[in-house]
């Protein structure tokens, strides 16, 4: 029981809200994509999404690149590695949670 | 609760064919191969790509290169033009897949060539064309019933696609009761359109579905 709070406790706080949790978990499972994609997945409004990825972005786990498509201005984000090793670390917490 | 989150990042997967280009690609693969075969049956007795080597070496040597590489610009293009604008861009690496994961599909992709393979020598061994055949059409309804079920979960209408194809199947082998192999054509003609069909179909709803945002909206 009380390994199983313990694990709670060190559950990453970055990560474990809602809304970031969604992007971490998306942005594990690919390369990279745009802010356009994040927010069709995520459904959130484009000042939550760049709030949370601000958060992210602070914490080194994701990198954001502004840069074109065309003319039309693309922002692409990607998980840097230790955003990749938080996420696996907060699973596997997770799992030792519950 | 992990599962949940795993369940949540298929979801980045299943995009890939969101807009259809999956099914169109492999409708479009046999479709190849099936006109392929037609024109073999129509060719004289003693054309040369008629024997099972040439025909061999033109399907995989040329046929396969070309339909690969001018599919993979036809789907960029629908990507780039259609599918981006509107629901955005996503890049696919090996990211969160590990290599025993890769060698597990392709032995397993491998083991059932192999048995499909041999499931009409075996048949003909037994004098059970029929038999064969039944299981030809199940793998052939079986594969796409797992493709929607990984790549397409997001629309439940193709589960009335698996049910037309398994019944379009079964009254082609009414119609054309033999069972061997050249008669085979109209099934998987029937199947190369199913694909095609259900990949335009997808397209089509998700033109309908979807619009690209407002320029300044980044």
């Amino acid at each position: 029981m009380k390994e199983q709070l313990r694990a709670i406790s060190e559950l990453d706080r970055v990560i474990h809200e809602p809304g970031r949790l969604m992007i971490v978990a998306l942005l594990a499972a690919v390369k990279e994509c745009d802010f356009l994609f994040l927010q069709h997945e995520t459904e959130m409004n484009k000042g939550n999404l760049s709030s949370h990825l601000a958060r992210l972005e602070e914490a080194g786990y994701v990198e954001i690149e502004k840069t074109y498509r065309g003319k039309v201005p693309q922002t692409l984000l990607r998980l840097t590695r230790a955003g990749r090793t938080a996420f696996d670390q907060y699973r596997k917490g997770l799992k030792a949670a519950f | 609760m992990t599962d949940t989150l795993q369940n949540y990042a298929r979801r980045t997967r299943r995009y890939d064919n969101i807009d259809g280009t999956g099914e169109m690609y492999m409708g479009i693969m046999v479709l190849a191969f099936v006109l392929l075969g037609y024109l073999q049956a129509i060719l004289p007795e003693n054309s040369m790509w008629r024997y099972r080597f040439a025909s061999l070496v033109f399907a995989y040597a040329v046929l396969l290169p070309v339909l690969a590489f001018g599919y993979w610009g036809v789907r960029r293009t629908i990507k780039k033009y259609i599918t981006w604008p509107r629901t955005g861009y996503v890049a696919y690496g090996h990211c969160g897949k590990s290599w025993w994961s890769n060698i597990a599909a392709l032995v397993i992709a491998l083991v059932v060539v192999v048995v499909c393979a041999n499931v009409e020598r075996l048949a003909r061994h037994f004098h059970a064309m029929s038999l064969g055949r039944a299981v030809w059409m199940a793998f052939n309804v079986a594969a796409y019933a797992f493709w929607i079920l990984f790549k397409s979960k997001e629309h439940p209408w193709k589960r009335l696609i698996v049910v037309l194809m398994a019944l379009g199947l079964f009254a082609i082998a009414f119609i054309v009761p033999r069972g061997d192999f050249d008669s085979r054509r109209p099934e998987m003609l029937f199947i190369a359109l199913t694909w095609l069909a259900s990949g335009v179909a997808t397209l089509y709803s998700y033109i309908r579905h979807t619009q690209p945002p407002a320029p300044e909206s980044e």
